[in-house]
Formats: C-alpha cells, sequence, structure tokens
C-alpha cells in the first residue's frame, strides 16, 4: 500500500511536472511577476512577524516556509 | 620678468589643458565623491526594519524591533541577516479556570506559598492571569544562497535565539531548481532545532500538585522538518506555490508555566495541577498560495491545512489585496484572514478530581483548545525610491485587529455556571516598516 502510495504520487508529480511545461511565460514577459508583490514570500517581514504572533498564540504553524520554532512562547 | 608666450605655444598649452581636465579622476570624484566604507555598504545592501507593537485586551503587551540586511551578489548568490527584539510584558493566563470564588497562585519563582515574594488573587469572575509576566529574547539568523548552476541554488542557514527560560538553535538547508524556462521551480528543504528549557523557578513536575512545589532541572527538545515546494508561473498575471511539509518533534513539550484546575464532584474548585503533554508531536501540512496581479492591484490568497499527532487540525485562509495609486506613490492593502483548529485530543478545561490519578495527558492551554480566529488588518506604504534615490526603498504602517473565539461545548458543573470561562482573546498590532 505504502509503495503503492509512493508511485502514484511520483506518477501525478511527474505529469504535473510535464504540465507544467505548457504553462508559463517567456522572459520579456515577467514585468509584473518581477514586482516584490508577486513574489513568493514577497511579505518579507510582515510573514515572519504575522508567523511569530501565530505562533504564540495557536496550535499549528509555518506551512509557507519552516514551521516557526525558535521561541519560547508556545 | 614675466614670459608672454606665442599664440601658437599658448594653443599648445591649452590643448594639454583641455586634454588634462577630461581625463583628469579629481574631476569625476567631485561629481561621485567616493562614499566610503559605510556608503560602500548601504550601497551594496538592502535593508529591511519594522517595529511592532502588539497589545492583548487585559493582557501581554510586546515590542517586537526587527532587522534584516541582504546582498546580492548578481550570480544568483545572497547572503541575509536578521536580527530581532522581544520584549513582552503584562498578565498571562495560567491555565485555571474563573470561579465564583477569589482564587490565589505565587508567582513562578516561588518555592512554596509561605516564603513566595510575590502572590496574586484573582478575584471572583475572573480568569486567573498571572500579571507579573515579562520575558525578553533576541534572535539572530543568517541564510547564504549560493548558485551551483544556471539553473538551482543550495541555501544554508542558521537561527540562535535566547530568552530569559529558553535557548533555541536551529541549522536549516534547501535546493531549489527551476525547469520550463524558469517558469517552474522545485525546492525541497530540511531543518532541525535543539532547544534548553530553563523555566523560571525551575520546572514543574508534570501532573504535581500546584501547592507542592515539586521541580525539576532544566529540560530540552529536539526537532527536524523537511518541505517540499512547488511553484509555478500561470501566466504573465499569476503565480502558485504548493508546499507540503512535515516536522516532528521530541522531548520537553510541556508549557511549564501553566496549571490546570481540579475540580471536585460538585464543581468547586479542589486545587490545581501542572499540565502534562505527550512528549513527541508529529505535524503535516499543505500550502497553497496563489499571486495575481495587474498594473495597479496585486492579490494574494493563500490556504493551509494542517494536522498532528495530538489529534489538531486546522484550517487558515489569508487574503491580501494590494491597491496601488495612478501614480504608484502609495498602496494600500487590507487583509483578513480565517482561522479555525479543533482541539488537541488531551485538552481539558478542567480535571475531574476522580480522574486525577488515572490522566496521564492533560492540558487547558486556550491554544489546544477549539477555536477559530479572524484578524482583520490595513496596511498603507509609501514609495521612496524617488526621494531616495534606491528602488525597493519605502514607509510603511500597518495596523491589525485579531480576535480568537473558543467553541469549547463541554457540559458546565452548577458551581461554575454564570461564569465566562472560556473568554477568548482580543489584540491590536500596529507595525511601522522602513526599506532602504
Amino acid at each position: 500500500m505504502k509503495r503503492l502510495t509512493i508511485l502514484t504520487v511520483l506518477t501525478l508529480g511527474c505529469a504535473a511536472l510535464t504540465g507544467c511545461s505548457s504553462l508559463g511565460v517567456k522572459p520579456w514577459q515577467r514585468d509584473i511577476l518581477s514586482r516584490s508583490d508577486m513574489r513568493p514570500n514577497g511579505a518579507g517581514l510582515d510573514d515572519a512577524i504575522d508567523e511569530h504572533v501565530y505562533f504564540s498564540k495557536e496550535g499549528s504553524s509555518g506551512g509557507r516556509t519552516f514551521g516557526g520554532g525558535g521561541c519560547g512562547c508556545n | 620678468m614675466q614670459l608672454k608666450p606665442g599664440a601658437a605655444q599658448l594653443r599648445r598649452r591649452l590643448i594639454a589643458a583641455s586634454c588634462a581636465l577630461l581625463s583628469t579622476p579629481p574631476a569625476r570624484s567631485q561629481e561621485n565623491p567616493d562614499p566610503g566604507l559605510v556608503g560602500r555598504f548601504l550601497q551594496a545592501w538592502q535593508f529591511e526594519s519594522a517595529l511592532a507593537y502588539y497589545h492583548e485586551d487585559g493582557r501581554i503587551q510586546a515590542v517586537e524591533p526587527v532587522v534584516s540586511a541582504s546582498h546580492d551578489y548578481g550570480d544568483g548568490g545572497n547572503v541575509s541577516l536578521n536580527f530581532t527584539f522581544d520584549a513582552l510584558s503584562g498578565s498571562s493566563p495560567n491555565g485555571a479556570l474563573p470561579s465564583h470564588a477569589p482564587q490565589t497562585f505565587t508567582a513562578a519563582s516561588a518555592k512554596s506559598f509561605a516564603s513566595a515574594r510575590r502572590v496574586y488573587t484573582t478575584a471572583p469572575g475572573n480568569l486567573p492571569v498571572d500579571p507579573n509576566f515579562s520575558d525578553g529574547r533576541a534572535a539572530f539568523g543568517a541564510d547564504w544562497t549560493l548558485p551551483l548552476t544556471r539553473l538551482s541554488r543550495f541555501t544554508l542557514g542558521g537561527k540562535a535565539s535566547i530568552e530569559d527560560d529558553f535557548y533555541s538553535t536551529t541549522v536549516n538547508i534547501a535546493f531549489a531548481h527551476d525547469f520550463n524556462n524558469k517558469n517552474t521551480t522545485v525546492s525541497f528543504g530540511a531543518d532541525a532545532e535543539g532547544d534548553i528549557i530553563h523555566p523560571v523557578g525551575k520546572t514543574p513536575v508534570p501532573l504535581s500538585d500546584y501547592a507542592a512545589f515539586s521541580r525539576e532541572g532544566d529540560k530540552s527538545k529536539t526537532g527536524a522538518g523537511a518541505l517540499f515546494g512547488v511553484t509555478q508561473v500561470m501566466t504573465r498575471n499569476w503565480l502558485t506555490q504548493l508546499n507540503v511539509s512535515v516536522d516532528r518533534f521530541t522531548g520537553y513539550l510541556n508549557d511549564p508555566y501553566k496549571i490546570v484546575t481540579v475540580l471536585a464532584a460538585g464543581g468547586d474548585t479542589a486545587g490545581y495541577e501542572y499540565e502534562n503533554r505527550p512528549d513527541s508531536r508529529t505535524r503535516k501540512s499543505a500550502y497553497l498560495e496563489n499571486r495575481v496581479g495587474g498594473a495597479h492591484v496585486s492579490a494574494d490568497l493563500s490556504l493551509r491545512y494542517m494536522t498532528d499527532s495530538w489529534g489538531i487540525r486546522s484550517q487558515t485562509a489569508q487574503i491580501r489585496m494590494r491597491l496601488w495609486s495612478p501614480s504608484r506613490q502609495h498602496y494600500i492593502e487590507p487583509t483578513t484572514r480565517w482561522y479555525h483548529q479543533s482541539a488537541a485530543d488531551f485538552f481539558n478545561p478542567w480535571l475531574a478530581a476522580a480522574d486525577a490519578g488515572s490522566t496521564r495527558y492533560i492540558s487547558s492551554d486556550p491554544r489546544l483548545a477549539t477555536f477559530h480566529a479572524l484578524t482583520y488588518g490595513l496596511k498603507y506604504g509609501y514609495d521612496l525610491g524617488d526621494r531616495l534615490h534606491r528602488s525597493n526603498s519605502e514607509f510603511t504602517v500597518r495596523v491589525e485587529y485579531y480576535r480568537q473565539t473558543l467553541e469549547v461545548d463541554k457540559p458546565v458543573p452548577v458551581a461554575l455556571q454564570g461564569l465566562d470561562l472560556y473568554p477568548g482573546l482580543k489584540a491590536v498590532f500596529v507595525q511601522f516598516g522602513f526599506s532602504y
């Protein structure tokens, strides 16, 4: 069962990567994507500070990057 | 005696002087004076700073200055450093329930009720909070990204933080590779963390009677995690990212300052015990982020599902929308976040005295309860690029309101009826930011 799950994930992963090849833009079409507000994790310190607040007040953390930690507040 | 040069000689001298002027370094240096060591450093690095103030209604307040600096080497390499300081003070819930009678507790440093320097009494109907809470935290982190090929890079990072009662170190590595003309990025990262817990007044013995002041030495915990992510450019206006992650912590996972009310059969308070949580926790999460943008607007929608071995299941949805002025000099960014979690298997707002001997794990920490939380926020940004002659330079201010509502549906004993047992949490958050 575990082997089947791994095989399925690998197959779907390869299919997704192949499918992704038809997506995307040319280098000269990246004007909007190059803006800081369009970058993944582009919120910088805002996200880091938010993560710290939510880490100290909720039972879940992370997902966007590594999950919080480094603080005795939870 | 003064010699008067002839016309040809004068012409030669003028030509020589003109050439000297055109090639003279001092003339250039007057236009662009050497900025000096500090100036060159400021030109080569990008800085981001923030000052955050967090205030809970009647409880904790915190001030958090953060500074980060990063430098791009131009070949895909990058180094970034960040420093954070927290100063917290105020009143922190100790885990006990409100009661119709006054309740007396001691500060965490006490060795007995008789010798305690600080004793506090909670008035009837109020949530017991330790009014002496105070903590400071300093954290330093660094990341170094090294290009391996034109399409792949490796990152090595580390973080260390020190608190009055907690020391933590983390190392992390990550590998990322671009495919499909850099429209697809696949990344994999792993981290490891080691913490030492050094509670004020030493570590209370789990499940021990609060009035017995049974204490142990310092504790530790370790953790390791892995994260796999795919980022895909969908169109000229749309970027999507999917992360899946898993981490596991083992060791001392209790909150050393949290107690649980022990209730007698009729519901009257019979005493308090220190909480106890399992000594391992495994968490898994899936995170999806979509960013869409136009000329003067962009939006960021993120969704997260997380589950852990303690029985907590959480769902998070957040949307941010940035609206630029026509000149792109100003922007506003409203945000809304919704969060819901189910309770940990061992969460219990109180411990029945009859179960005290047989209960292995228990915590009344509201962070492990079933609750939902809403955040509303607004950010304003002013582009300073023209004024400071530097791109990516801006001033920002943001205000957020956070409200947590507990959803505990356990039947309430008669002796506790009429009390607000689960008051939830309201907090306001203000942050000023400056990047250069």
